[in-house]
């Protein structure tokens, strides 16, 4: 893995164009939560960054609390309901 | 989905990128898809109950469970990944080299196992015109802080690896959310008594 690290810094000579870019950016707009309000043409990358940055972070955020719930979840059930909650939830 | 415009541009540009970026056949887009399907979820959930269940972070319902939760649902999450990824594979191996730390400093060590302080954008050659400008470059910087493994990444790969993982995010959250409903609702109702033994009389009044 970090050989390959270090081949792409090296070579720096293959241009990127700007359209890959653009639709790189596009493509990572369309995956945050408002894609559907705005129309592609009028955000600027570094807006579309920082809803990205900050989609993250709630997500993260997110996880957390959900994680302070199972574990608290977990502590107190009973292993046999557990069970089956876990069954239920994973077949649907 | 904005799948049409990259099916033009990829014939002209495959040769240049395929060089660079090595840009898949999917694009970025394919990961909501990717993570969007109901086998994604099962898989990951089948993993996060395996990994909770050897972690046992219920035990201890401290703040320590809370991050062993944590834990267990990202690594099950970079596993169901498949190591494709590069954020996976650096969660997968973060824990490996971060329980080695643990180990050897006893306990106290944060996330931080970044030795080389990646300060600038050392790794991103002639950034396009689209990606010029100190704002732009700020949020890539931030960016590449919040998606694991990702710091030293160039911006094409790193957008492409923030669009995997943020699709990756949303199947946690309700992959968890989804299991925590489970689990309130069955600590809600009453739990069903125990099969009858052989010696144990059954109280059906």
């Amino acid at each position: 893995m970090s050989s390959r690290r270090s081949r792409s810094r090296q070579s720096s000579s293959s241009r990127i164009t700007d359209e890959q870019i653009n639709d790189l950016v596009s493509k990572l707009q369309a995956l945050l939560p408002e894609a559907g309000i705005r129309s592609n043409e009028r955000v600027s990358a570094a807006r579309v960054l920082q809803d990205t940055c900050s989609y993250i972070r709630n997500l993260h955020r997110e996880v957390d609390d959900l994680s302070e719930r199972l574990s608290e979840l977990l502590a107190t059930t009973d292993a046999s309901s557990a069970q089956a909650a876990i069954i239920r939830s994973l077949l649907m | 989905m904005i799948s049409s415009s990259s099916s033009s541009s990829a014939p002209s540009s495959s040769s240049a990128s395929a060089s660079r970026i090595k840009l898949r056949p999917g694009p970025p887009t394919q990961a909501r898809n990717k993570w969007r399907t109901g086998a994604q979820e099962r898989i990951y959930g089948r993993r996060l109950v395996e990994a909770l269940r050897s972690s046992r972070a219920g035990r201890s319902a401290a703040a320590g469970g809370a991050r062993a939760v944590k834990e267990a649902a990202d690594s099950a999450l970079a596993l169901t990944a498949r190591g494709q990824s590069r954020w996976s594979r650096a969660i997968l191996f973060g824990r490996f080299r971060r329980r080695k730390l643990l180990l050897k400093a006893g306990g106290k060590v944060r996330r931080r196992r970044r030795a080389r302080p990646a300060g600038k954008f050392a790794a991103l050659p002639h950034p396009p015109a689209a990606l010029k400008g100190k704002k732009v470059r700020d949020r890539l910087r931030v960016l590449a802080r919040l998606v694991p493994g990702c710091r030293k990444l160039s911006a094409p790969s790193l957008l492409e690896e923030a669009a995997d993982y943020l699709a990756a995010l949303e199947m946690q959250v309700k992959a968890m959310r989804t299991l925590a409903d489970a689990l309130s609702a069955a600590a809600l109702s009453p739990p069903s008594p125990p099969p009858p033994a052989a010696a144990a009389p059954e109280p059906e009044n």
